[in-house]
């Protein structure tokens, strides 16, 4: 059993290893962290648009904003590219010829993918982190000149808020997954992936709609309660700016909250891809 | 089932839904094959007949509609099944940016060689496909016929007692397809079974003993090579030197014994042969 256990494991590693060998040779790849990292480094030529607000928090909320933006494009449309070149270039037919299962061949490509967007969100948080660290040591020089209370800047919050960006990512990763895994074109998998990320933004209404709304019909009560179940809430990641610069405002709760859930969707989307996938005729 | 049975195919049915309402296509219609082992088992037939859909599901790639099929033994989506068994698909594409030695190594770790064991299986199938040498280059620059012999590394480096071949001749030179022929008669010698898909006829009839033929998804002939292409109702007489006066004493003894349809005709080669012959010896050259 422990030794099947390890042959499954190394063919599932093997396949990750391809898929991400084979991702971080796109060009795409490469644009996309480049334009994202140009966003990134930009934020501090645009400080002055901080419309009233701190502004570290401007130059906190147009990096992590970008690359939350840029992270969810290259999210979808890696993971189908990745998945779709595997069917349509036959090489998933060599490869589920051998003794693998479809379930090592999804996970593979999901770690494969998974560790791309690792190297995506890292890289930029990094970046970001740099330049937030540099104008915020500017920033604390000014204020205790002047007598102010300097800025609050946690390194820790940034890079609590990278681990929940690559969560948030894993969570697309695996619902793009799910979809390729019964879609027949890549367009119909990205159009759909696209939809159910938004979805997944937009979750929290339906949420709020459930605790605030007294007034309404069982049926439509019933249908909230089931989108707040199916589709994953994915603005519950999006607590960079708060974790960055203002941590006390966070609970440790909320934080291993939104990592447990991620967790428990991505496990739960990537059986749903593997049911789908399981008869699917390569 | 026998031990002398590498594949077993007992009323196989493939249906497809195509169209919005889901029309049905039979691609196989109630198929029933046994491929005995250590044999090379042809499988014909035009496009569309049913022949890759069959392999496909033999592999466990494609389930059945109705029927059952085992590899030595084992249910076809078994991974008991599959690491007993090699795939070149046809038009096999692989990963550009590997090299032929880390794509069979690859494809080895899948098949489940042991790392102790897979330097040693990676060179074994390498040589044995005659990509020793391009080994070390990406797979991007390799020709269509080095294309094909790497694709046939990475189906037998596990030594797999059955080898699947779907069309490994197709869009190779003649010089290439012999050499895949080759090597199919040279994996019979170790003992494996081998199953060939294939358009050209003259290689499958050179290097097959059984072949099975296929159209509109049934099976429509299936027997040995040898049997099946003799003309019990027919005789050639071969001879050189034969004169005109010799020729026309032996055509009425034959007529006088009773022959019908006695003609005179030079035995002649194939175009093949003569393509191959003519290549060869202007490389050599």
């Amino acid at each position: 059993m422990l030794n099947l256990m390890k042959q499954s494991l190394r063919r599932t590693t093997w396949i990750a290893r391809i898929t991400f060998l084979e991702a971080i040779r796109q060009r795409f790849f490469a644009f996309l962290i480049l334009l994202s990292a140009a966003l990134v480094v930009s934020s501090v030529s645009f400080r002055f648009l901080d419309f009233g607000h701190g502004e570290l928090k401007f130059v906190a909320d147009f990096g992590f904003g970008g690359i939350f933006f840029f992270g969810s494009i290259l999210t979808l449309a890696m993971t189908a590219q990745l998945f779709f070149a595997e069917i349509e270039n036959r090489t998933a037919m060599t490869l589920l010829a051998k003794p693998v299962s479809r379930w090592e061949f999804l996970v593979g490509k999901f770690i494969g993918v998974w560790a791309v967007l690792g190297i995506f969100i890292f890289t930029l948080t990094l970046i970001l982190g740099l330049i937030m660290w540099g104008r915020h040591q500017e920033l604390v020089a000014l204020a205790e000149a002047a007598g102010r209370v300097p800025p609050d800047l946690s390194v820790s919050g940034v890079a609590a808020y990278a681990l929940l960006q690559w969560l948030r990512l894993g969570v697309i990763a695996a619902m793009v997954l799910a979809v390729s895994s019964v879609a027949r074109s890549f367009l119909f998998a990205i159009v759909v992936g696209a939809m159910a990320v938004l979805a997944g933004q937009l979750q929290w209404i339906a949420e709020e709609a459930l605790l605030k709304e007294k007034q309404i019909t069982t049926v439509y009560q019933s249908f909230l309660w089931l989108i707040t179940r199916i589709v994953p809430n994915l603005q519950q990641f999006n607590i960079g700016d708060a974790l960055a610069l203002d941590v006390a405002s966070v609970s440790n709760g909320a934080v291993w909250a939104a990592s447990l859930s991620g967790c428990i969707y991505i496990i739960v989307l990537l059986i749903l891809a593997g049911l789908g996938f399981r008869r699917r005729e390569i | 089932m026998s031990d002398e049975i590498a594949i077993s195919v007992q009323g196989l049915t493939k249906d497809f839904r195509v169209g919005l309402v889901g029309h049905k296509l039979r691609a196989v219609d109630n198929l029933s094959l046994e491929i005995p082992r250590g044999q090379v088992y042809g499988l014909l037939g035009p496009n569309g007949c049913g022949k890759s859909t069959t392999l496909k599901i033999i592999l466990g790639l494609v389930p059945a509609t109705a029927g059952k099929v085992s590899i030595l033994g084992f249910g076809s989506a078994t991974s008991e099944a599959r690491r007993r068994a090699g795939f070149l698909p046809e038009a096999p594409y692989f990963h550009k940016f590997l090299t032929g030695r880390e794509l069979v190594s690859y494809y080895a770790r899948l098949s489940g060689v042991a790392e102790v064991d897979l330097k040693s299986a990676v060179e074994v199938a390498l040589d044995a496909t005659a990509m020793t040498e391009a080994g070390n280059r990406t797979i991007g620059t390799y020709s269509k016929g080095m294309l094909q012999r790497i694709g046939l590394a990475q189906a037998i480096v596990h030594q797999p007692e059955l080898v699947i071949l779907d069309e490994p001749t197709a869009g190779v030179d003649p010089v290439g397809a012999a050499a895949i022929g080759k090597m199919i008669l040279a994996m019979r010698a170790q003992g494996k079974t081998v199953v060939l898909c294939s358009h050209l006829l003259g290689q499958v009839e050179q290097v097959c003993d059984r072949v099975a033929i296929m159209d509109k998804g049934r099976l429509v002939l299936e027997g040995r090579v040898d049997d099946i292409l003799a003309r019990r109702d027919r005789q050639v007489i071969t001879a050189s030197d034969l004169t005109d006066k010799a020729w026309a004493a032996a055509e009425a003894a034959l007529l006088a014994h009773g022959a019908k349809d006695v003609s005179l005709t030079h035995p002649r080669r194939s175009l093949e042969e003569l393509f191959r012959e003519l290549v060869k010896g202007s490389r050599d050259a």
